[in-house]
């Protein structure tokens, strides 16, 4: 039983727990042999974790046939990486997302590095990008702040919930929205809200110079930004779409113009380090 | 980065040409809290399939928080992702629900099943599945003799849609927000209880007979198996909704009188069993099913596994029954 080298020679996945404080992330590396850039996959968060899976590994899969180093993980507490779920806040998970860009900085560090985060893992991405890690920064689907990422997640488990509920029965997302409010933890699809989760996520918010790109732009000079709002097309990568069939679909209409971004921008960063 | 850690450690299988990986829980050494070099060797172990296309995690990280507690009572539970699903190499296709239907994983995991008994010295294994996975478990469990049991969660004998048409939908949603939808759809439920009886027992035309054939083929051989039903729509507790064909007392008339099958009706449950009063009572379900049909000869609950299953044993919000909800609709629907 030895780890198969998959199909092209140069594809290597090495799935592993990477230390943090009171537990481990489950990290996925698709290893590249002198790669042109490398990126670190910021994913969505908690169920949505569940929903986009496929396309997300996917999208890593597609960045490493083309010579891109790339590191995806579990946010602490969700899926494969340990810790309680309830007891995360947005800052264990930011600081997930600096410890890992620093060890996947430091396997390399000539190798330009580029923050893709989707949904609240955008916010995430964007907020350590803007404390000046990595040297490009793609944005899918990014919320205005954390709570917006928790209402879409609420939004869909609402969805499902009302499928077995009928007339009286059935509870709206205000109505689960108006108990966290008043104090009372919520269970969504298994993790348990928590009220300071709640709280806490209006004001954990994308900063301000990443409102648009040509913000961005100004505000980061030489460090470019992309930020693509996604369609339902791109769903479950965004609300909607079927499990076990959406996320089966051809997303390369999404997955080349992206991967390009990031070649130019690899191009550009590895241009002006050599300049240097 | 490490390849294991206290309770976990990560695995890679020879899945037919695919490399596949997975998560090991290894039993704890009871008596230093570390876990057993091999985990436990000479017992059974558990072993968890996708259900559908979810990562081996499952809705709700349940089958992490399953894995975990069946390994604190004794028995190695390994979590892995078939072909193309997860983290493992292949490519899953658009037709996946109807290759599940149709037991095209049950090779791939009865290789799993066979490397994981030699390389961890296991007697056998149970195989977990849960909706499409417990269909997946079904057709392993034929396929593998290394298999011992059967754990199924919200398992369906019929061939559903992977999408059902946009304005049935949409039909279905309408009749469970209004007063007028609702009266319409019991008349519809009514009108299908009609052409249930003037049928007889004979099968719904959508029925998967290739699934139902092996399961007569496990169940009549006394193949210990556990099966675990959650509230169906509009469901009447463990009956069917009014009109469904009701599959649970078909295959336990398929089991025959030397059946080894459990039912029970996991009513805190939803369909994804994520919930966490659901997943507590599937874990006490467990628990007690484990212990009873496998019992562990030289090895003794760890405080912490004993404490954990006695607990969740008042608070499952279960009850037994032999006539359990066939929810032929399947909450497929709603994923």
């Amino acid at each position: 039983m030895q780890n198969k080298v998959e199909s092209n020679s140069q594809l290597q996945e090495r799935a592993g727990y990477f230390p943090v404080s009171g537990a481990h992330l489950y990290t996925v590396l698709h290893e590249v042999i002198d790669p042109v850039a490398r990126v670190l996959l910021v994913g969505p968060f908690a169920s949505e974790r569940h929903n986009s899976y496929l396309p997300w590994v996917r999208w890593a899969r597609d960045l490493a046939g083309k010579n891109i180093e790339v590191l995806r993980y579990d946010y602490r507490g969700i899926g494969e990486s340990t810790g309680a779920f309830e007891q995360m806040t947005f800052e264990d998970w930011s600081q997930d997302v600096r410890l890992l860009s620093n060890w996947f900085q430091s396997r390399a560090p000539h190798v330009p590095l580029v923050l893709h985060g989707l949904g609240l893992g955008a916010v995430l991405a964007g907020r350590a990008f803007d404390e000046g890690v990595g040297e490009g920064l793609l944005l899918w689907s990014p919320p205005a702040n954390a709570n917006q990422a928790l209402r879409a997640t609420l939004m869909r488990w609402v969805g499902l919930e009302q499928i077995f509920k009928f007339g009286d029965d059935r509870r709206s997302a205000s109505d689960y929205i108006r108990e966290l409010e008043q104090g009372s933890p919520l269970e969504v699809d298994g993790y348990l809200w928590s009220v300071k989760l709640w709280h806490d996520s209006f004001h954990f918010t994308l900063p301000a110079a990443l409102a648009n790109e040509e913000v961005a732009a100004q505000a980061y000079k030489k460090r470019p930004v992309r930020i693509v709002k996604l369609t339902r097309d791109a769903a479950p990568l965004t609300k909607g779409g079927i499990v076990g069939f959406d996320d089966l679909k051809d997303f390369s209409w999404l997955f080349s113009p992206n991967r390009e971004w990031i070649v130019e921008v690899a191009s550009q960063s590895s241009k002006e380090i050599a300049h240097a | 980065m490490h390849e294991a850690i206290g309770k976990r450690e990560l695995i890679v299988l020879d899945g037919l040409g695919e490399c596949l990986r997975g998560t090991y829980h290894p039993v704890a050494d009871s008596s230093s809290e570390l876990p057993a070099s091999r985990g436990g060797r000479d017992r059974l172990g558990v072993l968890f399939v996708n259900s559908l296309s979810l990562p081996r995690a499952a809705s709700g990280d349940s089958a992490v928080h399953w894995a975990d507690s069946i390994a604190e009572l004794g028995y190695p539970a390994f979590r892995i992702d078939l072909p193309g699903l997860g983290d493992s190499a292949g490519e899953a296709s658009t037709d996946l629900l109807d290759l599940v239907n149709a037991g095209a994983f049950a090779s791939v995991a009865s290789v799993a099943v066979r490397q994981l008994v030699d390389r961890f010295g296991l007697t056998g294994m149970v195989i977990f599945g849960h909706c499409a996975g417990s269909v997946s478990a079904l057709y392993a469990s034929v396929a593998s003799p290394e298999c011992k049991g059967l754990i199924l969660l919200d398992t369906y004998f019929h061939l559903p849609q992977a999408s059902r048409p946009r304005v049935r939908q949409e039909l279905s949603d309408w009749a469970r927000r209004s007063r007028i939808g609702r009266f319409l759809s019991n008349g519809y439920d009514r009108a299908r209880n009609l052409r249930l009886r003037l049928r007889g027992r004979a099968l719904p035309g959508n029925a998967n007979t290739q699934l139902l054939a092996c399961w007569k083929q496990v169940a009549t051989a006394g193949l210990p198996i556990l099966l675990l039903q959650a509230p169906g729509i509009k469901a009447q507790g463990s009956k069917p909704r009014v009109g469904e064909f009701d599959y649970i007392d078909h295959v336990m008339k398929l089991a025959g009188r030397k059946n080894r099958v459990s039912v029970e009706f996991v009513e805190s449950a939803d369909h994804s069993f994520a919930n966490r009063e659901g997943r507590l009572a599937v874990q006490s379900h467990i628990a007690a099913w484990l212990v009873s049909h496998f019992p562990l000869t030289d090895f003794s609950l760890s405080a912490k596994g004993t404490a954990s299953f006695h607990a969740n044993e008042g608070q499952s919000g279960s009850r037994k029954s032999q006539m359990a909800p066939a929810d032929g609709c399947c909450a497929l629907e709603g994923r």
